[in-house]
């Protein structure tokens, strides 16, 4: 197997971006990684791009085949990954895999989505046919509405109090209107959202116990970056991002299935092999994207990829440790909540922003002092795929 | 008239791991042979929410929504009938039933629904 490294990275604003296709955002975001990549006219081998919906969504297939043609990369191999809302880890790791085997040298890896194109009621719809479709679909649950029973369950067992979940929603706002490419650049004031009667009005019941502000926006936005064998990479323009470490894991369909709902083995396993094959422990992060679809899966994931102790993320994230210049910055991009959710495009934009804080490119209140180690984490269903990347700055 | 609660779980005949909805293999000890069960008695409600932001289909406010657990151990979801959540608590004890959940198509779909015991 060979390292594999990324020298190149790409992604277009998030957000509501009605004037272009999704075809136009995929090929937005794969020129920007290409021309950062310094590739010129060089060929890709091979294209994987993260996307759940267009089927659904645009009435359009075969998008893999339509994109390298609309950016004459033919005759390059071309491929859809869909795997929910972890579609842009999976594309990478088929990336990866692809590179690291010696079966190609250098591919692109692309993740998008445009969902702001059909209404909230179709686009809740969309995303709520990753439930199971005899026992969880037909009562008309959403994946917000598995979010607040999940919270529920770890609120009674941790002790997670709305403090907790308005920590991070907080910080990942405040990060967000930080942050060019995120769908809401926009502060939260804690009276609006919690502490006065207009709390009530500005910030309502989504899917108890959590409330609009725990959750991430509904967005269209793509991400790419471009992978080769890290020998090549370390002569080419760019500081290449070694990825040095991913794993994958699964786990039951359904959160009724689980025999402690609370527990997000998948998240664990995931996690526990990025670490291992990266020879990388949680303590030697520097900064990491952790998939906040809901303020509960930024608290949960902390735990259980092993920065705080199980019932301790809460707390961290209450007392500033997961804030930019904490113990460990996490999404400092703003995350889903703030960057946005453009279910395909996440897994990918997620590597591009530990990219550029790796490569130390971000402006200073953005960029983590010295970071040299990133982690990822994109949630699949409700936690039932998950894909992890633990990524290395190459020292020049 | 009450219509019977038309769940199937299953339990497997090596372990007694119970699975709902179904599985080609246990999840526990990979065997193939199942016990076909039906739930029974009433239910203790294990987590549940409301949402007011319905999917395509649900031309309703808010709905309410629960997991629960039967006597003889099997978990389902299902639509839970109150007004309001204040009047639940996790833990309690469900009356299930087996009505209409939704529309589709023109026709009725069946499924389960929990209402507190008083």
């Amino acid at each position: 197997m060979r390292d594999v490294a990324i020298i190149g990275v790409g992604m277009i604003p998030f957000g509501r971006r009605d004037e272009d296709s999704l075809m136009d955002m995929l090929a937005y975001a794969s020129l920007k990684a290409l021309d950062d990549a310094g590739l010129g006219d060089k060929g890709v081998n091979a294209v994987y791009v993260g996307n759940m919906g267009a089927g659904i969504l645009q009435h359009q297939t075969s998008i893999a085949s339509s994109l390298v043609d609309r950016l004459s990369l033919l005759p390059a191999a071309a491929d859809v990954v869909e795997n929910g809302p972890a579609s842009g880890g999976s594309a990478v790791k088929n990336g990866l895999l692809a590179v690291a085997s010696g079966y190609y040298d250098i591919v692109l890896v692309v993740g998008g989505e445009k969902m702001r194109e059909v209404t909230g009621w179709r686009a809740t719809d969309f995303v709520a046919t990753m439930a199971h479709p005899q026992v969880e679909y037909p009562y008309g649950i959403t994946l917000p509405g598995m979010g607040g029973m999940f919270t529920r369950l770890y609120m009674e067992k941790y002790g997670v109090t709305r403090e907790h979940l308005l920590a991070v929603s907080l910080k990942n706002q405040e990060m967000g209107a930080l942050n060019p490419y995120a769908h809401v650049e926009m502060t939260l004031d804690r009276e609006g959202i919690f502490d006065s009667p207009h709390a009530v009005v500005n910030n309502p019941i989504a899917a108890d116990p959590l409330h609009l502000y725990d959750l991430c926006p509904v967005s269209d936005g793509a991400a790419a970056l471009v992978l080769c064998p890290l020998e090549m990479a370390k002569k080419m323009a760019k500081l290449p991002v070694l990825i040095a470490g991913f794993g994958q894991a699964t786990d039951t369909h359904t959160l009724q299935e689980r025999e402690d709902p609370t527990e997000l083995k998948a998240v664990t396993l995931a996690a526990r092999q990025a670490f291992e094959m990266a020879k990388l422990k949680p303590a030697d992060i520097d900064v990491a994207e952790l998939h906040d679809a809901f303020t509960i899966l930024e608290i949960a994931n902390s735990e259980h990829v092993g920065f705080f102790k199980k019932g301790e993320g809460g707390k961290a994230a209450l007392t500033g440790k997961t804030r930019f210049g904490g113990q460990i910055p996490i999404n400092v991009s703003g995350g889903l909540k703030a960057r946005g959710h453009p279910v395909g495009a996440t897994g990918v934009a997620q590597i591009v922003d530990i990219v550029w804080q790796l490569r130390h490119e971000l402006p200073k209140n953005r960029q983590v002092k010295n970071a040299r180690h990133g982690l990822t984490v994109n949630f699949g269903g409700f936690g039932n795929n998950v894909t992890a990347f633990v990524l290395k700055r190459v020292e020049p | 008239m009450k219509k019977e609660i038309a769940i199937t779980a299953f339990k497997c005949k090596k372990c007694g791991r119970i699975h709902y909805p179904y599985h080609d293999r246990c999840l526990d000890c990979k065997n193939r042979e199942f016990e076909q069960i039906k739930p029974h008695g009433n239910a203790r409600l294990l987590t549940y929410t409301v949402i007011y932001n319905l999917p395509w289909g649900f031309d309703q406010r808010f709905l309410v929504l629960g997991v629960a657990e039967f006597e003889n151990k099997i978990k389902a979801m299902g639509q839970i009938k109150v007004d309001s959540i204040e009047h639940l608590k996790m833990g309690m004890k469900m009356l299930p039933s087996w009505e209409p959940v939704r529309v589709q198509y023109g026709e009725d779909v069946y499924g389960l629904k929990f209402e507190p015991i008083k």
